[in-house]
């Protein structure tokens, strides 16, 4: 039943070849394309500055056990006072990040080209690849599938006696989407816009920030049991010194 | 400490006792572990196309490239994890299967060209 099918190379010159470049090439397409189009997004000024205290906050938090016991309090408390401190924020305010961002049209527009630089491209290339490679075998998967894979790997070839491993087009057409992922961050540096869930989680997260983690950061702030460490510093040096002389 | 050759630097601070780690040391150690894996898939891949590895035998050798992977990584580590990185899952497990989709895609791409060519 699995007998070897010779395939035209031709098929391979012009179908394998010529797609793997396309889909490369639209890659970086859309990595330059969005690296052009982020160039004005200047941000909030609110929010830069929440995001600074937040850093001072957690430095204060990672750090405490270098500072004496009284000017951990005294910072704490300038963080986290009801009245003025930093890190308090009014429950008012609290409603009002959520409702901009979704209201703001800058953030929607980002979001929505954003959108569009990934889908389109792919739509697109999708249906190039079903108007021209459709109808044939391309290639061959090295693999064994089951039956069940044969209507969406091979959706052009009706023989249903050739082998699951002969795919067409389109299956080739995904497996270069998937696997030119790592292509991609090989060669263009960090994670590029070729991954959607990574995106739609940096999206969503923007906004909404600051209020819950200022109070994240007041919470744990204020959790803190301190201890200075600077007592055991001598009995540490000690205990050190005392195993290099052994 | 920063290793030689490649981009690994300590990411623990001098004291042993409290378990302080350089954010940006760690991420940047993170990085470098998977790209190697990356770029070792897709090596991993031609590789197994040329050799002809059709079905399970492919996906062992996948799996076996990266345990030499995972021996290669701990060694330059040497050995002590807590020196680079927080845990041992970030060198052992981490981007296994991150790198499974580009293994396959070069083992079809090389084992089509090289085979049915």
């Amino acid at each position: 039943m699995a007998e070897d099918l010779v395939l035209d190379r031709a098929i391979r010159d012009w179908v394998l070849i010529p797609l793997s470049v396309v889909m490369v090439l639209i890659g970086f397409l859309r990595y330059f394309v969005s690296k052009l189009m982020r160039s004005y997004q200047t941000p909030d000024r609110k929010v830069v500055k929440e995001g600074q205290v937040v850093l001072r906050a957690r430095n204060l938090r990672v750090a405490a056990g270098f500072i004496p016991t009284k000017s951990f309090w005294s910072r704490r408390v300038y963080f986290t006072n009801e009245e003025n401190g930093l890190l308090h924020v009014p429950k008012e305010q609290a409603q009002n990040p959520q409702a901009q961002m979704f209201s703001d049209p800058n953030m929607a527009m980002d979001m929505m080209k954003k959108n569009i630089s990934m889908i389109v491209p792919q739509t697109l290339t999708f249906t190039w690849v079903n108007f021209f490679f459709s109808g044939f075998v391309a290639a061959k998967i090295p693999f064994p599938l089951t039956h069940r894979f044969r209507g969406m790997l091979q959706n052009g070839i009706d023989l249903s006696t050739v082998d699951v491993s002969y795919v067409s087009g389109r299956s080739w057409y995904f497996l270069n989407l998937f696997g030119l992922r790592g292509l991609f961050s090989l060669i263009l540096g960090e994670e590029n816009a070729t991954d959607d869930a990574q995106r739609m989680m940096q999206m969503g997260g923007f906004g909404f920030d600051p209020t819950k983690s200022l109070s994240a950061e007041k919470d744990s702030l204020d959790i803190i049991q301190h201890e200075w460490i600077l007592p055991k510093m001598e009995k540490r040096a000690e205990d050190v010194l005392k195993k290099l002389l052994k | 400490m920063a290793g030689e050759g490649d981009l690994r630097t300590s990411a623990k601070e001098s004291e042993d006792d409290l378990p302080i780690l350089n954010a940006e040391n760690l991420q940047s150690n993170i990085k470098s572990v998977y790209y190697s894996r990356t770029f070792l898939s897709i090596i991993g891949g031609v590789v197994a196309g040329i050799w002809g590895f059709t079905g399970l035998t492919g996906f062992v050798f996948y799996f076996l490239v990266m345990a030499v992977a995972s021996l290669g990584l701990a060694a330059k580590a040497k050995f002590s994890v807590n020196k680079y990185f927080d845990s041992w899952n970030r060198i052992l497990i981490d981007g296994v299967f991150g790198g499974l989709m580009s293994f396959v895609l070069s083992w079809a791409f090389a084992y089509d060209i090289v085979h049915i060519f």
